[in-house]
Order: C-alpha cells, then sequence, then structure tokens
C-alpha cells in the first residue's frame, strides 16, 4: 500500500489558493487545514506567481476527444488537483492591484479586502468598482480584519465562504465530467474509464462517497471490457496498464466499502476482482509481473483489512449473507490474506528464476542496451505505461517501448530485488497473526512455508530452528507425511550447517517414521514439491537408513555446505545420542527394563528383563549394551559371544560384570528380550537408570530405561494398524513391570519385648517394661522410639475439655522412661540421645553384644480412660562399622487399655431418727433444680461409695474431703465419721467400700460447695511391691467432686428417741422431740396408731403449741408384748402453719425385742462397735 | 471433483487420509486438511460464532482456499471429516448427503471387531465403498 501514491491513499482535501498579504497566509492555512472538513491552502505570494495555475496549454490538446487518447488514466491528474488546481482563489488586497488571472479555470474566485482595523472605513464606491473589476458577487467579496478582536470572526467567514465555494465547484465539475459520459459522445473507452474515475474524484472531494463508489465500480466495470478489446498498445504492456488501472480502482473501491463499514461487499468485491484478474495471466515470458501484481492485491488487501480493523460479523443476518456468499471467518482476518500475497510472490519468484535462466542462456543485444543505461526506461504520464527516453542534443525525447523491449526491462528490474526478504516478512506476519489467533496449525503452516524461503536463500540456522518448531506439532498430531518433508529439510539443514549429530538424529527419526506405502516412481520436479528428501516411501526409509548408518561406521563421508569441511564420524569424533521418554528418538530406540519381583531380600536374586524395541526399517547389530544402575556395582554389560571383550571393555569399567547374549540385532518391531539374573546386598531401592547401546566403533545411544508398567506407547506408530507385542514374555509383567526394585533390610536379630500385665488404670503413672534382647546381632547406635496413638483414632488432646484435675489437656501422657533399675536414666555423654514428649519419646540404646539385654520401662498416666497403641521401634546398626552397614529396624505394637480404677458414687442423709422440716422438700420450688438440700447448722450425714471396677485388687491408702481450692472460709464442717480407715483397706474386684462423713453446714446460702472426695490408692501388686518404685508407693489419687448443696433455715426438727432395743414384757419410754427453732408459736397436731405389738399410753390426738425457740417433748410409755424386730406404733406430728405432716420412716420406727435379756459378754466397746455396727446396717 | 477426504481422530491425528487427484500435490492437501483442523477448532470451541450450524454434526465451508472448498463434518464421537474439492460452486445439501453415506461407512469400517478405535483405518473395503462415495458425488450434482 506505501507503494501508492500519497493522493491515492489519503482523501482527497479540498484545495483552495490565496495570494497576496504573505504575512496572513499562515493563520489563515492553519485555520483552514483545522477545519472540519479541513481544507488545504495553496499560498502564493503575490499576483505574480499565479501563473503556477495556468493551465499548461499542451493539456489542452493531449485531453481533446477528438484523439485517440494515449492511455486511460493520466498519472498527475490527481496530484494536480490536490495540489495545484484550487477550487477556491481567494485574493487578499488592500484595495487595488487584483487582476483576472484564471480566467480559464473553472475557479471560483473570492476577493478579501483586508483591514488592519475594522474601523478603517471602504468606500461604497470603491467595493463597487472593485467588484465590478473583478466579476465578483458581492456575496464573495469579503472584508477580513486583521485586528486580533475580529480575526476569528473573519477567519470564520472566510472558512464558510470557502467551503461553500469548493463545495459549488467539485459540483459543477462533477457535473461537466458527468455530461460527457451521459452524451456518449466518445465510444473510447479509455475516456469514459478517466471520466468515470474524474466525477468519483469529484465527489470525493465532496465527501460524496455513494457516488464516488458508483463512478470508481462504474469505472472498474468500463475497464474490463477494454480487456482483449483494446489494440491502442502492443499486448503485454496493454495488459500491464489496464491491470494497474484495475489495481487502483480496485483499491478505492475497497477502501471506501471498508470504510463505510461494509465488510462483506468489500470481501465479495475483492474476491471477484481477483477472480477476475488472475486468469489473465499475460504472456509467459513476464507471467512473474502478474504474479507480484496479483500479490500486491493480496498484500494491499491485507493492509487495507489491518488498518481498518474489521471483525468477523457475528450478528445472524450477517452470518446467513455470510454464508450466502460463500465466506468463512477466516477470510475477515488480514493473516489469510498476508499469507496468500506470500504465496503468490513466492509464484513470481520462481517464475522469474525460470525466465533468468532462460534469459541468462541466450543473451541478447537489446537486453545489455537496456542494462547498460544509454536507453532508459521511465513511468510515462500514463497510469502503468512505460516509455522510452532517449537523449538527443541536450533534449530529451520519450518514444513508446515495444513489448519485446518491456520483457527485457521488466525481466531487468526484477532482477534488481531479493524478493525472498519480502516473502519472509510477509509470511512472518501471517505466521505471528495466526499464533496470536491460537490457530497453531495454520501458523505452523505458514512457518513451514517461511522456513522454506530461509532454506531457499541459504539461511539454514533460520530454516532449521522454524522447522522444528513445525515438526514438533506434526509429530504431537501424528501428520506423518508432513512431517517426513519437515524432516528432510531439517536432515539438509543440518548437513549444510555441518551438524553431524543433528544429521544422525533427524536420518534416524526419517528412517524410523510409519510409512510402509511404496510409490516409486519420483516425479522430476519431487524436490519442489516434496523437499529433500522425495516423497515418503519404505524405500526411501531403507536409503536413508543405510547412508546413515554407514555415515556412523566411519565408511561414508558427508559433504557439507560449501564442500570445505566434510563430515565425517572418527574416532576422535564419536556421536551420542541420548533418549529420553519425551524425545522424539524413541521409536529408534525403546528400552524398557522389568524385574520380576517387586521386593526381594538382600543378597537373594532377582530376574531383570531387559527389553529393546526398534522401528528401524532395517536390522540393527548392537555391539554391547551396558546396563546402569542406581547403585554402581550392580551395573553389568551385555555383549554378543562374536565380539571379544577387549574393546567392551575400557579404563573404569574393569570390574564390571560381563554377560553374554546368543545375538544383539534389533529387528524391525521385534522386541529383543534379554533376562539375566540380578543380586544386591545394599537394602533400598534399586532402579534401572538408563540402558547405553553402542551400535559401532563410534556410535552410543544413551536410552532412559523405562517401566512396562508406565510405558507410554510410541509416538507416530501408535496411531499405525501394526502388529504391536508386549516388551515382556510374561503378559502380567508387561503390564505391571517396574524397573525398581526393593531391597530389603537385614531381618532383625533382636527380641523386643513389651511386658504389660492388663490394662492401665486412669490416674496411676503405669509402668510399660520393655526389653531389648540381642540374639544374634551386636546393637550399636541403636535408637529406640516410642509412639503413642489413640487406638480409636482422634488425637490423644482434646483441647475444648476442660477437666479441673488435669493439668494440660493430654489424655495419655508419655511421662518418662525410667532405666532398667526403675531409676531416672542418667543423662551422661553425647550419645545418649533423649527426648520425651507428651506422646513421642527417643531414648538411645547402649551397645549390646551378642546376649546381652537392656531393659527399660515406660511410664505411661492415663487421664481419660481411652485405649491406646503403643509403638515403639528400635533401629540399629549390626556393627559398630558405621559407614557400610544399613539400620536394621524392628518394631512392636501394643495396645493397652485405660480403666477408670475406681467408681465413687455418694450421698446425704439426715441423722437417724432426727428429722429436721426442710420446706423446700415439703413444697418444691418449681423450676429449681434438684439439689440437695441440708439443713442449716443440723448435722447431716454423707456416705461415699468406692467400687474397684478393675480386675486387679487395690489397696486404699485414704479418703477425704477436701475443701475446693477456691472456698473462701469453712462453708461447713466435715468430719469423717465411722472412725479412721482400718489400716488401708483392700479392695478386691467388685468390691464395694463404705465412708461416713458428717456434714454441718455452716453457712445459710442458696448453694454450698461441700468439697471433694480425694481417695489415695495403689494397685496390689503383690511380690513386685518391693521392686516398684516409690511412685507406685505414693499411690494415685481418685477425685470425685460432690456437688453443691442448699442450705436452708429449719423451722422444726423431729426427732424420735427410742432405745435401739428392748426386752419382751418390759416397759420403756419413747419420746418424740419437737424443737421449735423459729421465733413464732407453732401449732403442733400429732396422733398415734396403735400397734398389736405394743401395749402404749399416753394420748392419742392432741394439737399442741410449742413455745419459740423452745422444745416440745411427747413421751410414750410402750410395754413389747412380742419379740423380734417390730413396728413402733406410727407417729404422725402434722405442723399447722406449714402444713407439713411428718412419719418417722419404717427403719426409724422399727425396734428390736429380744426375748429375755440377753447376755453379751464383751466389752463395752465391743458392744459399741456392734451398735454402730447395726446403725450401719440400718443406713444401708 | 472431490480432491481429498480425511478422517481425522481425537488427537487431530490423521486416520484415513485419500487423494483422488492425478497431480502429485498429495502433500498440499496435506496442508490443507491439517490448517483447516484450527477451523474446526475455532468453530467448536466458540460455537455461538456459528450460529445456525449449532448442534450439527455438518460443520460447512471451513476454510478459503482458491482453487479448493474445503468442507467439514464432525461425527458424535468427536472424529472429524474433512472434504476437499475443487467444485467452486457446491449445493450445501450434496455435501451433507455425502458426508452421511461418509459416516454410514466409517461406521461400518470401526465397527470391525478387528479395527482396534484410534487406530489408522487400513480396511481395504472401506477404501473402495469411499472411492464409490465419492464418485457419486459428482454423478449426484449432475442429476
Amino acid at each position: 500500500m506505501e507503494d501508492y501514491p500519497e493522493e491515492l491513499r489519503t482523501p482527497p482535501v479540498t484545495l483552495v489558493s490565496i495570494v497576496g498579504f504573505p504575512e496572513l497566509h499562515s493563520t489563515i492555512s492553519t485555520y483552514l487545514h483545522s477545519e472540519q472538513p479541513p481544507i488545504n491552502t495553496l499560498a502564493l505570494p503575490d499576483f505574480s506567481k499565479i501563473s503556477v495555475m495556468a493551465r499548461n496549454p499542451k493539456d489542452k490538446t493531449l485531453d481533446s476527444s477528438s484523439a485517440q487518447p494515449g492511455g486511460i488514466l493520466k498519472k498527475d491528474w490527481l496530484l494536480k488537483h490536490r495540489t495545484r488546481s484550487p477550487a477556491v482563489i481567494a485574493a487578499l488586497i488592500l484595495l487595488n492591484g487584483y487582476r483576472v488571472v484564471a480566467r480559464g479555470r473553472n475557479a471560483k474566485t473570492v476577493v478579501v479586502v483586508v483591514q488592519s482595523t475594522e474601523n478603517d472605513e471602504v468606500s461604497e464606491d470603491r467595493i463597487i468598482a472593485l467588484r465590478k473589476r473583478a466579476e465578483v458577487d458581492s456575496k464573495y467579496l469579503l472584508n477580513f480584519v486583521s485586528d486580533a478582536s475580529q480575526l476569528k470572526e473573519s477567519l470564520n467567514r472566510l472558512g464558510s465562504t470557502f467551503a461553500e465555494l469548493a463545495n459549488t465547484y467539485y459540483r459543477e465539475e462533477g457535473k461537466r465530467i458527468k455530461a460527457r459520459i451521459e452524451k456518449k459522445n466518445t465510444n473510447s473507452l479509455e475516456l469514459i474509464i478517466r471520466y468515470c474515475f474524474k466525477v468519483a474524484v469529484y465527489a470525493e472531494f465532496r465527501r460524496d462517497w455513494v457516488e464516488a463508489l458508483k463512478f470508481y465500480e462504474e469505472a472498474y466495470h468500463t475497464l474490463r471490457e477494454m480487456i482483449g478489446v483494446s489494440i491502442r498498445l502492443p499486448p503485454i504492456q496493454r495488459l500491464i496498464e489496464i491491470k494497474t488501472v484495475a489495481e487502483q480502482l480496485c483499491f478505492k473501491v475497497s477502501t471506501l466499502l471498508l470504510h463505510g463499514g461494509k465488510v462483506i461487499e468489500a470481501m465479495t468485491w475483492f474476491r471477484k476482482h481477483i477472480v477476475c484478474y488472475k486468469k489473465l495471466v499475460g504472456a509467459p515470458d513476464v507471467v512473474f509481473l502478474h504474479w507480484e501484481w496479483v500479490s500486491r492485491q493480496f498484500l494491499v488487501f491485507a493492509e487495507l483489512l489491518e488498518t481498518s480493523s474489521v471483525t468477523v460479523p457475528n450478528t445472524s443476518s450477517q452470518l446467513s449473507v455470510m454464508l450466502e456468499k460463500g465466506l468463512t471467518e477466516w477470510e475477515f482476518n488480514p493473516a489469510h490474506y498476508y499469507q496468500l500475497a506470500a504465496h503468490y510472490l513466492r509464484e513470481k519468484r520462481l517464475c522469474l528464476e525460470v525466465v533468468l535462466s532462460v534469459s541468462e542462456a541466450s543473451p541478447s543485444s537489446a537486453a545489455d542496451g537496456i542494462e547498460s543505461g544509454s536507453v532508459s526506461v521511465i513511468p510515462s504520464v500514463f497510469i502503468g505505461q512505460f516509455s522510452q527516453l532517449f537523449e538527443q542534443e541536450d533534449a530529451f525525447r520519450t518514444q513508446p517501448l515495444t513489448d519485446a523491449e518491456y520483457i527485457l526491462y521488466a525481466i531487468a528490474e526484477g532482477k534488481r530485488f531479493q524478493d525472498s526478504f519480502e516473502i519472509i516478512a510477509l509470511f512472518k506476519k501471517s505466521f505471528e497473526m495466526y499464533n496470536n489467533l491460537k490457530a497453531q496449525r495454520m501458523a505452523s503452516y505458514c512457518g513451514h512455508l517461511m522456513a522454506i524461503e530461509y532454506f531457499t536463500i541459504g539461511d539454514f540456522s533460520n530454516a532449521k530452528q522454524l522447522f522444528d518448531g513445525v515438526a514438533n506439532l506434526y509429530r504431537k498430531e501424528g501428520w506423518v507425511a508432513l512431517l517426513w518433508e519437515v524432516l528432510g529439510y531439517l536432515r539438509e539443514c543440518s548437513r549444510r550447517l555441518s551438524s553431524v549429530k543433528d544429521f544422525v538424529e533427524y536420518s534416524l527419526q526419517m528412517a524410523a517414521l510409519p510409512i510402509s506405502s511404496s510409490s516409486g516412481s519420483q516425479p522430476s520436479d519431487y524436490k519442489r514439491k516434496y523437499g529433500p528428501s522425495g516423497p515418503a516411501s519404505l524405500s526411501q526409509r531403507q536409503s536413508i537408513h543405510n547412508e546413515v548408518f554407514e555415515l556412523l561406521r566411519g565408511e561414508y563421508t558427508l559433504s557439507s555446505n560449501e564442500g570445505s569441511s566434510d563430515l565425517k564420524v572418527e574416532a576422535d569424533r564419536p556421536v551420542h545420542l541420548e533418549i529420553d521418554p519425551i524425545s522424539p528418538l524413541r521409536v529408534v530406540l525403546l528400552a524398557s527394563v522389568a524385574f520380576h519381583e517387586q521386593v526381594v531380600k538382600p543378597g537373594a536374586s532377582s530376574s531383570l528383563t531387559l527389553s529393546l524395541l526398534s522401528q528401524l526399517p532395517q536390522p540393527v547389530e548392537i555391539n554391547h549394551l551396558e546396563i546402569q544402575f542406581n547403585q554402581p556395582e550392580s551395573n553389568f554389560i551385555i555383549t554378543s559371544p562374536q565380539r571379544s571383550l577387549l574393546d567392551v571393555r575400557s579404563g573404569d569399567q574393569q570390574d564390571l560384570r560381563v554377560e553374554t547374549a546368543p545375538f544383539l540385532t534389533l529387528h524391525t518391531n521385534k522386541w529383543l528380550r534379554l533376562t539375566y539374573d540380578m543380586k544386591s546386598d545394599q537394602s533400598g531401592k534399586l532402579e534401572c537408570l538408563s540402558v547405553i547401546a553402542k551400535l559401532g566403533p563410534y556410535f552410543t545411544i544413551i536410552c532412559r530405561a523405562e517401566s512396562p508398567a508406565s510405558m507410554d506407547a510410541l509416538p507416530l506408530w501408535k496411531f499405525e494398524d501394526h502388529v504391536e507385542t508386549l516388551p515382556t514374555k510374561d503378559p502380567g509383567l508387561a503390564f505391571s513391570g517396574q524397573k525398581i526394585i526393593q531391597i530389603e533390610e537385614q531381618d532383625p536379630q533382636i527380641d523386643l519385648v513389651l511386658g504389660v500385665t492388663g490394662p492401665a488404670l486412669v490416674g496411676e503413672s503405669f509402668l510399660v517394661p520393655v526389653t531389648v534382647t540381642s540374639k544374634g546381632h551386636n546393637v550399636c547406635f541403636g535408637e529406640l522410639k516410642i509412639n503413642l496413638v489413640d487406638a480409636r483414632g482422634g488425637g490423644l488432646v482434646s483441647p475444648r475439655e476442660s477437666e479441673p484435675f488435669s493439668n494440660d489437656s493430654h489424655h495419655v501422657q508419655l511421662l518418662n522412661v525410667l532405666g532398667p533399675d526403675g531409676e531416672y536414666e542418667s543423662q551422661s555423654g553425647p550419645d545418649n540421645i533423649r527426648s520425651i514428649q507428651h506422646s513421642f519419646g527417643l531414648v538411645s540404646v547402649p551397645l549390646l553384644n551378642f546376649g546381652e539385654s537392656w531393659s527399660c520401662k515406660l511410664e505411661i498416666k492415663w487421664q481419660k480412660p481411652k485405649p491406646v497403641m503403643l509403638y515403639v521401634s528400635l533401629g540399629y546398626l549390626p556393627s559398630s562399622n558405621e559407614a557400610k552397614e544399613q539400620k536394621v529396624h524392628v518394631h512392636k505394637s501394643l495396645q493397652i487399655e485405660g480403666k477408670t480404677a475406681l467408681a465413687i458414687s455418694h450421698h446425704f442423709m439426715f441423722p437417724f431418727r432426727r428429722d429436721p422440716l426442710l420446706l423446700r422438700i415439703v413444697k418444691p420450688i418449681p423450676g429449681s433444680d434438684p439439689t440437695t438440700s441440708l439443713a442449716f447448722k443440723e448435722t447431716s450425714i454423707l456416705v461415699v461409695n468406692a467400687r474397684n471396677c478393675t480386675e486387679v485388687p487395690l489397696r486404699l491408702m485414704s479418703i477425704s474431703v477436701e475443701v475446693d481450692g477456691d472456698d473462701t472460709g469453712r462453708s461447713c464442717r466435715v468430719q469423717q465419721g465411722g472412725g479412721s480407715l482400718p489400716s488401708q483397706p483392700l479392695l478386691v474386684p467388685g468390691e464395694e467400700f463404705k465412708q461416713v462423713f458428717s456434714i454441718i453446714p455452716e453457712v445459710y446460702l442458696q448453694s454450698v460447695g461441700v468439697g471433694t472426695v480425694c481417695l489415695r490408692w495403689r494397685r496390689e501388686s503383690g511380690l513386685e511391691e518391693q521392686t516398684s518404685s516409690s511412685i507406685i508407693a505414693a499411690g494415685a489419687v481418685t477425685r470425685h467432686k460432690l456437688p453443691d448443696v442448699n442450705v436452708e433455715m429449719v423451722p422444726l426438727v423431729v426427732s424420735l428417741e427410742c432405745p435401739p432395743y428392748t426386752i419382751l414384757g418390759e416397759p420403756f419410754t419413747c419420746y418424740v422431740k419437737i424443737q421449735n427453732k423459729t421465733k413464732l408459736l407453732q401449732e403442733i397436731k400429732y396422733s398415734l396408731a396403735d400397734s398389736q405389738s405394743f401395749v402404749l399410753s399416753g394420748s392419742h390426738n392432741d394439737t399442741i403449741f410449742v413455745m419459740p425457740k423452745s422444745e416440745h417433748i411427747l413421751g410414750f410409755k410402750l410395754v413389747p408384748l412380742a419379740s423380734g424386730s417390730q413396728q413402733l406404733p406410727r407417729v404422725t406430728v402434722t405442723s399447722v402453719r406449714y402444713s407439713a405432716g411428718f412419719q418417722p420412716s419404717l427403719a426409724a420406727a422399727t425396734v428390736f425385742i429380744f426375748p429375755s435379756k440377753p447376755h453379751f459378754e464383751m466389752e463395752d466397746k465391743v458392744t459399741e462397735n456392734k451398735a454402730s455396727l447395726l446403725m450401719n446396717e440400718q443406713i444401708s | 471433483m472431490i480432491v481429498c477426504i480425511a478422517v481425522v481422530g481425537h488427537q487431530n491425528n490423521p486416520l484415513y487420509l485419500q487423494s483422488f487427484t492425478e497431480a502429485d500435490d498429495a502433500l498440499k492437501l496435506h496442508h490443507i486438511v491439517h490448517c483447516s483442523l484450527d477451523v474446526i477448532d475455532e468453530r467448536v470451541n466458540n460455537p455461538k460464532k456459528t450460529g445456525p450450524t449449532l448442534n450439527e454434526t455438518f460443520l460447512g465451508l471451513l476454510y478459503p482456499t482458491e482453487n479448493y472448498k474445503v468442507y467439514g463434518y464432525l461425527t458424535n464421537t468427536k472424529v472429524k471429516f474433512i472434504l476437499v474439492t475443487t467444485d467452486l460452486d457446491v449445493r450445501d445439501a450434496d455435501v451433507r448427503n455425502f458426508f452421511r453415506r461418509f459416516h454410514s461407512a466409517y461406521v461400518d469400517a470401526v465397527s470391525n471387531p478387528f479395527h482396534v478405535p484410534g487406530k489408522k483405518i487400513t480396511s481395504r473395503t472401506f477404501a473402495e465403498r469411499v472411492s464409490t462415495i465419492v464418485k457419486s458425488f459428482g454423478l449426484s450434482t449432475a442429476v
């Protein structure tokens, strides 16, 4: 597009001329230029220069319609109208001095009278005189005031007048030319085209795009009719001219359509243009000119598209139009046109090469003349025409060319340009655009063509780089035929770049491509169509294979680019190839290694199968194979018996194991399977890393070993319908075989014993004895790891639970590791590692020789009943030689239950036969919590039960009620009843122990803390008692928090007094004492029921009044009539004030009656004991 | 005249590619088929752009080359068929009809128990059937 003249590329701009007053010119022209639409100014300093605009008299003769026109469009016509032929001429005068000069032109004239200030009076007469002389309408006689205050206004006036006049001028001019067309007074097509063009340009000047488009199209269609009709010029040049004009018209039309937003129309137009003109190839000698022209069409259209930022239509109506016209979305992309431009330029280059080779073969004298420069060819006055320029006697004379001369000129011109760089630039543009669109295949096609162009001009490194990228895509998608071509180029590039390794790699890749068809015939121009390697065929693969192996054996020398440095594989220039699982060379050699077992004992042997596969078309013989492992001492070499070992072993490989195989030849698509025994003493992982194949004296392939289980299918070949076999004979191994084998560690010869007896009890320090006994190995650098894990899952920690008696939140804790003698391990020496955390411990084990043993005890404390897994593992070295040996590990685990030792319960009760009236019990307040109520300053009884829930006997050491720490002062007095413990009672499993406490609340409060029952106990371990340490002797403590109680004021206390036993027939007295603790008079009703067992005296029913703070005693005399345990007559006491009745409980109203006076031969103390025992029984 | 017909697999690998030209421009047809895969990708990934061809196996005209027209077809198993023809005035209905017949031939070929899915189609019967269909493509337009 840049090749086009400026006036063609940009829309035309109105031109006006101002004459005179040069000092105002810059102001006016700047203003006019910034107008919308802008106006260009042709400024002339004074009237003497006005002849610039004057019409050249010679034009007249040329333009006459009668004569046959010399061409279609004149080259400088448009330029003239844009730069030299103004629409309006404005004369800036003071008053006088304007002469009519532009009479011959139709340009409008304006006379501008310049005044320095507004006040400069111009007389009416003078104005009229001026108008007459200048022959201008009064409308176009303007005043221009250069005063700053009026300048803006004057400029505005000037601008609008100029625009109006210019519009009129261009319309009139257009009409004038249009009239000529309509009159049809000429049958010269050239003139019609010219007129149409002019009308269109004038329309463009007026910004009448519709008319402009119409006439450009008209011109284009008329031009189309000229093809083959016109005989004005020699045929070649005639076609050139037509095409050149068509190009300009097409450019104008496309531009107008695209800028008008008619994208689809533009596309269709352009497509028609190409279809129509592409066929007009022209004379065979100048075909290249045609292709160059076609290429330029595409390039210009691409540039137009790119600059007008076209979007692909996306509305459905546009889409349907698009489909109708057979357009696809890629046609809206400039990349498509750049690619085609490059393609045709390439076509041009090829044609030109042919023409040049012919012309070089037969040089003609005329060509010499043209080239020598004595005769020069210049563009003629008409677009698309050329003429000869002669220099004759200081004057230049032009003369038309003959076609033969023109051809010579065109060839000479063609030689001057290097099209390849242009082609590459176009392809590159297209390549980048497609890449941005993520159209990688189109991009790689462009890359491919670009690379071929680089290849043609001999820039092999650029070509190689591009080809490599393209080859990757084709390889990935399995386009073998395309890949073959690219690899052929790559192979040639690396040969030219003298890179033997690359040459070998590409050759091997080509030889191993899945191509089986054999198209024997090779067309003569195969290089152009197939690249340097010819068409893909099996025979071609075979010949490439043979060539590369000859090269690798050193039998063949590759000639490089210049021929100066030949490529040869020699001893000092060996070739090493590396093949990894993603390398494209995998098809050349694939090494699969499978161990037959997954795990093996150290020193035991396992089979290893090595399978090799190659897709090369010819058999390949391997000299020897070296198998490498991660443990270098396991490496070994496989050789065939024909080969001597001398060339195998070299240098540091002296001590390697050597195996032999019957033959080491790889056939196409046939696994070479080799099985050997492997043995390793080193525990851990044994992994086969790589297989090194030596294929000739100077050629090695290092092939990464692959496991059959995780082996990918061969690239390219996986799409082929060919026989696939398994790498190993055993199909199971082929699917699961691994190149890694796990070598176990040595069997430990150590006993690790965890001696645990029964479950652990919550609260105690539970000891787990651990014994390490050597049974064959010495234990050096032994380490004992201890780990506690919750057996049910979940952690041993529960941070949310806040237990009052667990300091930390660990439910089970490893407290310590005790030495064998039960003492804390002394921390001596740096080797003595010791680290104990809540659930983890690490202890070092001292050196143990054969037969020795060592033990320790783990002290673990349970805070909650929870089962726990205890893991103990011992790691050690069997000998003190740290470097050589590997650690041996012994693991032991054990589940230990944690159990609650003692279940503690309690209950409160009132003293025997003494009952305070507790109003809350009588009348529970609804909504209050059912807490126990105790009478204020009255003795209550607390009974604590402790039951042994374990399966071992426990010894109780002490029991007490401890006041909670946070209580200020004593809220109640607690006394241990029933004397002290009888020398640490022993509780057998399931046995229950009871302890009685008396409580006297001393504070009158709603809720009073009673305290915590603290039970100290220990396991009764019998014989082991001596060995157990002080920790165990201290015993464990189980706590039981007593609930808070209600303390109440007691209004009345009823107590029944009666002997514990009597003798049949002997009278005794029974008292009911009613204590009034209030300051009120209490009315009490009582009644007494009769009983068969007793004769009684006293009142049966009565109402009494008890004085405040006093006591009333009711006495009954009773004579028992029956022996045994007998119910006393039932007494019912009712308080009227509190509407509360009371009857003593059955137990309280029972006495034992002896038939006769018993004779107890015991001391008083014993009797007392008995009595108390009896009492206890009654309580329970 | 149909110059080339191709079946392209899931990894955009050619499963079957047959050209029907005397001239030795097989490689060029390979390139055309390969490049048209970009258009198929584009159409399948941005279905809103294609509008009327949404949810249809027939993808329509794919690729603008000057001498050829390239049509595409996507089976329900995402195997692509690509047709290259030199006829510049082709009716959509003919192409649809062709693809329908070609599809059934393809289904028969891959239903062969000895055919491994995802591998190239080497069946000779298939090739014969395809060439029959290709020949009748020219005829059906004439009728």
